[in-house]
Formats: C-alpha cells, sequence, structure tokens
C-alpha cells in the first residue's frame, strides 16, 4: 500500500538516531567499528552497498568492511565515495550524500589504528531494505517489450527504451519507480515523455529500443515539460505532494534512455518502471527551464581552459524545486548562481570536479524563491587536453556542441513553479516558454527552430506583428520549410490578410500535400474571398488527412451552404456535430441553413 | 633471493638450535653441524617451494613459476567482487591469446573468501581459458609485490620478476576511465621479456581493488 511520505521500515536518508550520536570523544581513545564506523556505513553506504543494488560487495557487517577498510579510506578521502558532486553550499539538496570531513577522519583513523571492531553492544542495528519496489506495488508496472544485450566490452552505450503507457484516459501520476534492469551495469537513467509516438519510428523494429545519448521529443506547440524523472545508484523514488502529479494521457509513451558500461562478460539489461497514481489532477504546474549555450561550444583541440556562460532573466516569480546539470566528458567546473533584483547572490550549484558518469537531478530541501527580474548565469569550464583522460578523443580534437558522445554539451534544467500570479492574466509559463525562446534566438540568430519556437508562442498569446517577423526570420534560413508557412499564412489570415496568407500556404502545401493545417488555414483564406468552391475542395482534402475533424466538417458544410448546396452541407453540419456535440458554429449554421430550406 | 615468509627470527632460531645441537656433544660436532647444516637448506628449500606455492582449483599446491619451463611466466590478481578485474576480462584473453606460444598465464585470487567453487563460476563466467589458482596465503602476492586487482606480474624464462603492476593505463583512477588505453605495461613487458631485453621500469601502480588483509 502506497502511503505518502517514509513508510516505517525503508531506511531513509538522514536517520536521526545516527545524527544525534556525537562524535567527540576523548583523545587517543580508540576507534571502533560498532560505535564509530557502523553509522557512518550504514547511513551513507549501505543505501548502495547491499545485495541487489548498484555496488559490486556488500557493507553491511564488521567482516564486510574490515574486507574493504582500506579501499574505503582511500576513497573517502579523495571523496570519490560517496558519489557526490556538489560542493556544500547555503541552499540544501535534498538527500545528500557527501560525508562530513570530520567522519572521513574518523575512518582514517579507525584503519590506521588497526580496525577494532569494538564492543558488540555499541553496534547500531542494521538498516533495513525493502525489497522489490520502494513505494509497494505499484498502479501500472510497464515492462522493457525486448531486453538490451550488453557485450563484454566496448565504451559507454546509450540506450532508450520505449514503453507504452496503457491507459484509457488522462491519469495523474504521484510518483515514479524506475528500476533500471541491473543496477550495477546501468549508470544512470532518465524518463522523456512522447506524447506523438515520434520516436517509435526511430525504432529498427517496433519493442527493439534505439540508440543516442541524447534524444529530442517532437512536441506540440505548448506542453512544456514539467518534472525531472531520473534514476542514478541510490535514488529512492519521490512522492509529489498533492496537486503536483504528472499528467499523462492516453497515447503516450514514454522513453527511458540510458547509460551503460559494459562488465567484462555479455549482460542483459531489462529495465521496468513502476507507476503510481492519484485521483487528485495537478493543481499546480511546474515547468522544466532548460537554459543551454551550446552554439558556444566551439573548443580547440588541446585548450585546458575553455568557458561557456550563459544569462537567463525569469520575468514571472518562481520557486525553484530541482536542478540539473548536464555536460558530456569535458565539462570540469560547472557553476550556477541567481542574481536577484536586490543585488543578492545565491549558488544555485557548484561542481568542481564534474563526472558524467555520476550526473544527477538534485532536488533543494526548500524551494528557492527567485523573484521576477532574477538573472539565473551559468558559468561551465572545459578540458580538451591530453590530462583530461576521459577526453573522447586521442589525441584531442575540436569539439563543438551535439547529440553525441564525443560531443559536449552546456546544459541547465530548472524545475520551478510560477508563484504570485493572477490566473486572469494567464498562464505564466507562457511567459517563461517566450521568455526562453528569445533568449534562445538571442543565442542561436541562425538558428531556424529558435525563431519557428518563438514565432509559434508570440503567435499563441496574440502578438502576431512580432510573430510574423519570426515567421519571416525562419523562413530566410529555410524557405521551404510547410510548419513555418503555414505559420506564416495564419497569422496573416488571423489579421484578416486573406491574400497576402494565400502564397504561404500554398507553398506549405508543395513541401507537404497532406498538411491539415495547411489546407484547413487555405479553405478559411479562400472561402473569406468568397470562393467556396476552392473553399470546399480544401476542406475535404484536410479531411482525407484527418477525418474526424469536427471544424473541418463544419467549414465544409459552411462552404457548401454558401454554394447552394444544401443537402451536402447540412449532412456535413450534422458530421460535425455528431463528433463534438457542442460545436456552436456548426449548431449554429445548421439551424441557418434549416430555416433556409424550409423557405425554399 | 631469500623468500619473504623466512622472517630473520625463523633463521636464527634454526641457528639456535644448530648451536644447540652442538653444544649437547662434542663428539658429535661434526655429525650434528653436518646435520644442521642439512636441516637448514632442507627448511630452506621446503620454505622456497611453499612461499611460492598457491593452489589450484582442486586443491594442489601449484608452483607457478616453478612450473614454467623456459617460458614467460604472467600471473593476472582478480577478484570477483571487483568490477575492473571484471571490465579487464576481454582485455587479458586477448594478450594471452597474442601471446600463447611462448608465455604461460596464470589467473590467481588472493582473496582468502573465494572458495574454488566460487572462483571456477567466475572463470566460467567471464570467458575465460587460463588455468586459475587460489593464493590464499598470499605467496604469490608477496612474491610478485602486488597491492590491487587488477595487477599483473611477469616472470622472464629465468623465473626472475621483470615487471609488476597495472596492465595499462585505461583507468586514471577509481573515478575516471578513458575511452581507451594510451599506454600498454603488461604487453610491452612481455614482449622484452620474451626477446630478453629490459623491461622499461615503470612505478606506476594498478587503479582497483585492494587486495584484503595485505601484510
Amino acid at each position: 500500500m502506497l502511503v505518502g511520505g517514509v513508510i516505517a521500515g525503508i531506511f531513509p536518508f538522514g536517520d536521526p538516531v545516527v545524527e544525534a550520536r556525537p562524535l567527540a570523544r576523548k583523545a587517543g581513545q580508540q576507534v571502533t567499528f560498532n560505535r564509530d564506523i557502523a553509522p557512518i556505513i550504514f547511513h551513507s553506504c549501505a543505501i548502495c552497498h547491499h545485495p541487489g543494488e548498484a555496488a559490486p560487495f556488500p557493507l553491511l557487517t564488521y567482516s564486510d568492511v574490515k574486507k574493504h577498510a582500506r579501499q574505503i579510506a582511500e576513497v573517502t578521502r579523495l571523496r570519490i565515495m560517496p558519489p557526490w558532486l556538489p560542493e556544500p553550499q547555503e541552499l540544501k539538496f535534498a538527500d545528500e550524500m557527501r560525508l562530513p570531513d570530520a567522519r572521513i577522519d574518523l575512518i582514517q583513523k579507525w584503519v590506521e589504528q588497526g580496525e577494532a571492531e569494538g564492543d558488540p553492544a555499541d553496534l547500531p542495528p542494521q538498516p533495513k531494505f525493502v525489497e522489490g519496489w520502494r513505494l509497494g506495488t505499484p498502479d501500472l508496472i510497464l515492462k522493457a517489450e525486448k531486453p538490451l544485450v550488453l557485450p563484454p566490452e566496448g565504451t559507454d552505450k546509450y540506450w532508450n527504451f520505449i514503453f507504452h503507457v496503457p491507459i484509457d484516459g488522462t491519469r495523474w501520476v504521484k510518483a515514479v519507480e524506475i528500476r533500471p534492469g541491473d543496477k550495477r551495469y546501468v549508470h544512470h537513467a532518465n524518463i522523456l515523455i512522447d506524447r506523438t509516438g515520434s520516436s517509435r519510428k526511430r525504432e529498427a523494429e517496433p519493442g527493439a529500443g534505439f540508440g543516442g545519448m541524447e534524444i529530442r521529443i517532437e512536441s506540440q506547440v505548448f506542453e512544456p515539460d514539467s518534472h525531472l524523472l531520473f534514476w542514478k545508484p541510490g535514488t529512492v523514488p519521490y512522492v509529489e505532494p498533492e496537486g503536483m502529479a504528472l499528467g499523462l494521457d492516453k497515447g503516450t509513451d514514454l522513453i527511458l534512455n540510458t547509460h551503460l558500461q559494459p562488465s567484462g562478460k555479455q549482460e542483459i539489461i531489462e529495465p521496468s518502471i513502476g507507476l503510481y497514481f492519484t485521483p487528485h489532477p495537478a493543481t499546480k504546474l511546474p515547468m522544466l527551464l532548460q537554459l543551454e549555450n551550446d552554439a558556444k561550444l566551439d573548443i580547440p583541440a588541446g585548450q585546458k581552459d575553455f568557458t561557456v556562460t550563459d544569462e537567463f532573466t525569469l520575468p514571472v516569480d518562481v520557486n525553484l524545486l530541482a536542478i540539473y546539470p548536464h555536460a558530456h566528458y569535458l565539462a570540469q567546473d560547472i557553476q550556477a548562481f541567481a542574481t536577484l533584483p536586490d543585488r543578492t547572490r545565491k549558488t544555485l550549484i557548484h561542481i568542481s570536479n564534474w563526472n558524467l558518469n555520476w550526473q544527477a537531478v538534485y532536488r533543494y530541501t526548500e524551494p528557492v524563491m527567485l523573484p521576477k527580474n532574477t538573472t539565473v548565469t551559468l558559468h561551465y569550464a572545459y578540458d580538451n587536453s591530453d590530462q583530461n583522460p576521459l577526453n573522447p578523443n586521442h589525441p584531442p580534437a575540436r569539439v563543438t556542441g551535439g547529440n553525441r558522445s564525443s560531443d559536449e554539451m552546456c546544459h541547465l534544467w530548472l524545475q520551478v513553479l510560477p508563484v504570485n500570479f493572477d490566473p486572469e492574466q494567464g498562464d505564466p509559463r507562457m511567459l517563461l516558454q517566450e521568455a526562453l525562446a528569445r533568449h534562445d534566438v538571442n543565442n542561436n540568430p541562425a538558428d531556424f527552430e529558435a525563431h519557428y519556437n518563438l514565432a509559434a508562442m508570440l503567435q499563441a498569446r496574440g502578438k502576431l506583428e512580432e510573430a510574423m517577423q519570426e515567421y519571416q526570420a525562419a523562413l530566410g534560413l529555410q524557405p521551404d520549410d510547410p510548419v513555418a508557412n503555414n505559420g506564416m499564412g495564419s497569422a496573416l489570415l488571423s489579421e484578416g490578410q486573406a491574400d497576402k496568407a494565400m502564397p504561404y500556404l500554398v507553398a506549405a502545401l508543395k513541401t507537404r500535400p497532406d498538411y491539415f493545417d495547411a489546407h484547413y488555414n487555405l479553405g478559411n483564406a479562400l472561402a473569406s474571398r468568397n470562393d467556396f468552391e476552392g473553399a470546399a475542395q480544401q476542406f475535404r482534402l484536410a479531411l482525407q488527412s484527418q477525418p474526424n475533424d469536427a471544424n473541418a466538417e463544419a467549414n465544409l458544410g459552411g462552404a457548401l451552404a454558401e454554394m447552394g448546396r444544401f443537402d451536402e452541407a447540412k449532412l456535413h453540419l450534422e458530421r460535425a456535430l455528431q463528433i463534438d456535440p457542442h460545436h456552436s458554429l456548426a449548431r449554429e449554421n445548421l439551424e441557418e441553413l434549416q430555416r433556409e430550406m424550409k423557405q425554399r | 633471493m631469500f623468500p619473504h615468509s623466512l622472517t630473520a627470527a625463523e633463521l636464527t632460531a634454526y641457528y639456535v638450535k644448530a648451536y644447540e645441537l652442538m653444544a649437547r656433544g662434542r663428539s658429535a660436532i661434526r655429525a650434528s653441524g653436518l646435520l644442521a647444516a642439512t636441516l637448514l637448506v632442507s627448511l630452506w628449500l621446503a620454505s622456497v617451494s611453499q612461499a611460492q606455492s598457491a593452489f589450484d582449483l582442486a586443491g594442489r599446491s601449484v608452483n607457478p613459476i616453478a612450473a614454467a619451463s623456459g617460458k614467460v611466466v604472467v600471473l593476472v590478481f582478480l577478484r570477483s567482487d571487483c568490477p575492473i578485474s571484471n571490465r579487464y576480462a576481454p582485455v587479458i584473453q586477448k594478450i594471452s591469446a597474442q601471446f600463447a606460444s611462448d608465455t604461460s598465464f596464470w589467473l590467481v585470487y588472493p582473496d582468502r573468501d573465494e572458495s574454488s567453487q566460487a572462483v571456477r563460476k567466475y572463470v566460467q563466467d567471464y570467458g575465460y581459458h587460463l588455468p586459475a589458482l587460489r593464493d590464499p596465503n598470499h605467496a604469490l602476492v608477496k612474491l610478485a609485490q602486488v597491492q590491487v586487482t587488477p595487477e599483473v606480474a611477469v616472470f622472464d624464462r629465468n623465473h626472475q620478476l621483470v615487471y609488476d603492476g597495472r596492465i595499462d593505463n585505461w583507468y586514471q583512477d577509481l573515478a575516471r576511465v578513458r575511452p581507451a588505453p594510451t599506454t600498454h605495461e603488461l604487453a610491452d613487458a612481455i614482449r622484452a621479456a620474451l626477446t630478453g631485453k629490459p623491461v622499461p621500469k615503470t612505478d606506476v601502480r594498478g587503479v582497483g581493488c585492494y587486495i584484503s588483509d595485505l601484510e
């Protein structure tokens, strides 16, 4: 049974019993496992170092720990273990795995003094771990259609599994558990939501999955991602508070993007995902802001200290909930900070020894209030010299931004929740999206998509003049693009300029003959010029590519009525109402038509 | 070269014993002396062979150095709970195949808690076709002067240790691994040993998991 928060019996991070134990001791007192070391190991190591988890050996007993004592002393001293990249900072992260200096010292002393076991009475109880799904049986379990066979050797492998979500309508997800398969060989995994089934086209055969380190999902105009669904060793699934559930619609696919490392023998990787539903729909709508400046990534071969910065100013008040920096193998020092309107500065994250293997999503213990006009700055430093052992190129080569592991990236994801807004004034996420789209155009003036996305955003917000400027800019870069041509045409049409709209719509259809939107828009353009025969033809073509569209049926009915073909018109208007009983235009036109037909 | 396990204290004990024997009866001095000397030598020989001994998976005592007749001997120290040792399996297989005709490769498991059965399973899982030894007394560990798995030791045709250390520089440290190694110390050492050339000197140790209970 799923209970919100921590279930008794699950071993949580931040065990209060361990935290309360005093670390002060008399000078010269011997460090013992039972009294001093076991609490540290149980709190910070056992979560991964127990059977079935990511670590190669357990650390649950004195004998376990003594066997690896010298190793433990070294990896903790070098802060290789526990894996925790961020520097300590004022804004604290949940589930922080960083070992305090005092505990590292204790471990060193224990080994120096000969690894004494100590008094059995001092030993705390061994942590208990939940077997199987950590939050209990999920409401819906999704299994990979085909497992991946990971070969014995080779460089890191990136593989994407597609999970179809068999739901009949919109469901609200309050928690997701990612079970990557064998945790010893999966370095990390994250879920992307594909609402249009576009990723399936990338599979060689259905269910096979597909390769690729970074994947982009084609999305509809305004459906911003809202949650960071991520797994790394030690991740405990997070239960969203009420009102913050993730909505999944019918027909959605979840793409599990995994980073794998060959183990020396063949392994079978068979992930699954557990979904936990809530009846409470989302009342708060968080949003993922992606800051990136890949355009600036052109790192000469051998350059040791190449930096990229970027700045973004928030157009609304937000609470910052989580942060996810991302780069590839050359990044070294990653920093992000916020400068508030009152000039105070907050470090959002600082990683001084970036390691792609240990990338993670970091959730703040308390949401960070960032008022409108706060500037978020990112500052990433890269090492493309031969002294960087992780350099994918040997000898070093020029590296630019891109999706492959040999490319580089400069990304920062922020999960934000707009606050202090008036819902009457519109969706604050659209303001954020527009600001991001403008920012993207500023950073990438020669990028077609940046201009197109901004144009679409502006059009959605009713800023038609500006939208058309951006469509023009996009078309300047790719004159034949059907979507940009259609966008420009529809914007002109909205302004009542049917004559000017038509060439663009015709151009869109030249490149993509079965483009529903362009046929529909062209139909409307022709109708507004009283060319009802032409309009009817366009609406028919539109319906060929998308049969069950109430608008197209209604408009076809209207055009036929204007041509005096009343019986046909009635047919289509009725069909429109069949598809959508609330279609007011169809109803009005049908009533009008029926009056007209009575008169004749 | 004295085997490491015969300490100075033990040697002194033997000399003291010999002296006591001599002191008991002057008439038997010569005989005792000879006996003592023989005793010492045979004890030394026994401890040498025991010190260089590990055990095959049937529990029999095996000396991989002595067993080699004119071949270069390579000992590869591994442990089954070491992911770096595991990742090296294809590499070790390739190198052993490359030099198969003139070298004798042995997989050596120094961890006291690894049973013959566990080692047998490991060898099978990782597709090895090399003989495996358990070394719970760390006889070979001490001989080879290794501290970490995976590390290797190369003995030339005269049974001299000519290289001990890492296989290559694939791992920079426990947190960072190269896309591919750029140095190949084991292969270089084998080639040098086969042709009787001096092996390039290097102090670089392996990156991996410390052998437990090292003395």
